[in-house]
């Protein structure tokens, strides 16, 4: 059975290693509001910022370009930098919407992108950064899924934007929202693929 | 405010507080979770008249940047009266002396229970807009506030509450209203963690004894059992969204 948990709730009346959690007097407590299920997976947090990994794909905008230097605004609050290597032809002017994948997370919050593309026409949306996994799926199914049965060309950042072209935009982009806010009940993969084939007749 | 008042009102009619209330009885509370959602974090809370809006923006980039430090985060929180919050107009609603006070103890409080340590080089805002007071607006926000910190995912070590104690004549009462907060002998905002009891906030106005401070003490740890309840309570129900029950959001 898995439980919310809030901030400061006991976890266990001894000192376990649980993600998320924290051991204090002998004693474990929650420190997000996150999903619990008593097992060994950690609690799951519900909120909370990105946190740049090293292989995330992002998608972001050129918001700079300087010395053959690209700026990405990855909505994050850090600087993100795309520094071309010496076989890299970049050639991405402000205002190019890209996907690229975290080489290396500096000292002072700067993100490094390597393998970056440009992403040509389409729509960006907005999710919170959390949920990202879970419209993703697992071994990609919901995401595949929800591109095959709308016909849409899709490709999630990690840090929570999603650019979508083609096919059935506005279903496509209603199923996500609709995963977004429901990310945290069970059997969802079955109810998203309801929800689109009812839809898409 | 303590100090003898020429027109001070009658605060106990028949045994019973100006507003009917027994002694050891908090005013209604309702708190809802998450109702902004451009914010990272906020609540709304309905306490007695009081309405009260905490926002949380972060983590992000510090401003200015001298300010940043490389080992923690910067806790950053405003309390602001809406200048038409209270019965007298409160005049421009910018910072007062009044309203820096109640920032700085309230920043205090969560930069106590905030795991600062895992955002270095950054900075979380906390706002708190009182839309309409009633007395006892610090604590209701900090209540507030710390629901709102939880949905913005921030990691934090505690859910912490707040409510006042005061005095009139010989006897405690808690949580006052604007009249009692006015007119009363004595009047105690406390903060509390309630894991271990920790006290983050203790200020007072007016005189008590020292058995009537621990008395003080005893009923808000009684009180905040209930708030705390009603805290985790609305965090639950802002997730408790079940699979076939979608229209609740």
């Amino acid at each position: 059975m898995r439980n919310i948990v809030t901030p400061g709730e006991l976890i266990a009346p001894a000192p376990v290693m649980v993600k998320n959690a924290y051991i204090e007097g002998g004693k474990t407590y929650s420190k997000v509001l996150g999903m619990y299920d008593g097992a060994g997976r950690g609690i799951i947090p519900l909120e909370g910022a990105w946190c740049p990994t090293p292989e995330d794909t992002v998608v972001g905008m050129i918001s700079e370009v300087k010395n053959k230097v690209y700026v990405a605004d990855l909505s994050y609050f850090g600087r993100s930098l795309i520094v071309p290597g010496k076989y890299d032809e970049y050639n991405f002017s402000e205002g190019d919407i890209i996907a690229a994948k975290i080489k290396d997370v500096e000292s002072r919050r700067t993100v490094i992108l390597k393998e970056a593309e440009l992403l040509e026409g389409g729509t960006l949306i907005r999710v919170k950064p959390k949920k990202v996994l879970r419209i993703i799926g697992k071994k990609d199914t919901m995401i595949s899924q929800i591109a095959a049965l709308t016909k849409t060309q899709i490709v999630v950042g990690m840090n929570g934007i999603i650019w979508l072209r083609g096919g059935n935009l506005a279903l496509a982009t209603e199923a996500i929202f609709r995963v977004e806010r429901e990310a945290h009940t069970s059997g969802l993969t079955e109810t998203i693929k309801l929800f689109l084939e009812t839809k898409s007749v | 405010m303590g100090g003898p008042s020429v027109n001070k009102p009658e605060l106990v009619i028949n045994g019973k507080r100006v507003d009917g209330r027994e002694f050891n009885e908090l005013r209604k509370i309702k708190i809802t979770a998450s109702p902004l959602v451009n914010a990272s974090g906020s609540a709304y809370i309905e306490w007695g008249n009081n309405k009260i809006l905490a926002g949380v923006y972060g983590p992000r980039e510090v401003n200015p940047r001298h300010l940043a430090d490389s080992t923690k985060a910067v806790l950053k929180c405003r309390y602001s009266m809406a200048t038409f919050s209270s019965l007298s107009e409160h005049g421009r609603s910018g910072p007062n002396r009044r309203a820096t006070e109640i920032s700085k103890v309230i920043k205090e409080v969560f930069e106590n229970v905030i795991m600062l340590n895992e955002y270095p080089d950054s900075q979380i805002d906390l706002f708190i807009e009182v839309l309409q007071a009633d007395g006892g607006t610090r604590t209701a926000g900090i209540t507030a506030a710390a629901v709102a910190l939880a949905t913005s995912g921030i990691p934090m070590r505690d859910l912490v509450y707040a409510v006042s104690v005061g005095r009139i004549g010989e006897r405690l009462a808690i949580d006052f209203n604007m009249i009692e907060d006015n007119y009363s002998d004595s009047d105690m905002p406390i903060a509390i963690a309630p894991r271990n009891g920790e006290v983050l906030l203790l200020q007072m106005d007016g005189e008590m004894t020292k058995a009537q401070v621990s008395e003080a003490m005893d009923m808000a740890i009684g009180a905040g059992k209930t708030i705390s309840a009603i805290q985790r309570e609305a965090l639950r129900e802002a997730y408790a969204l079940m699979p076939g029950n979608t229209d609740k959001q």
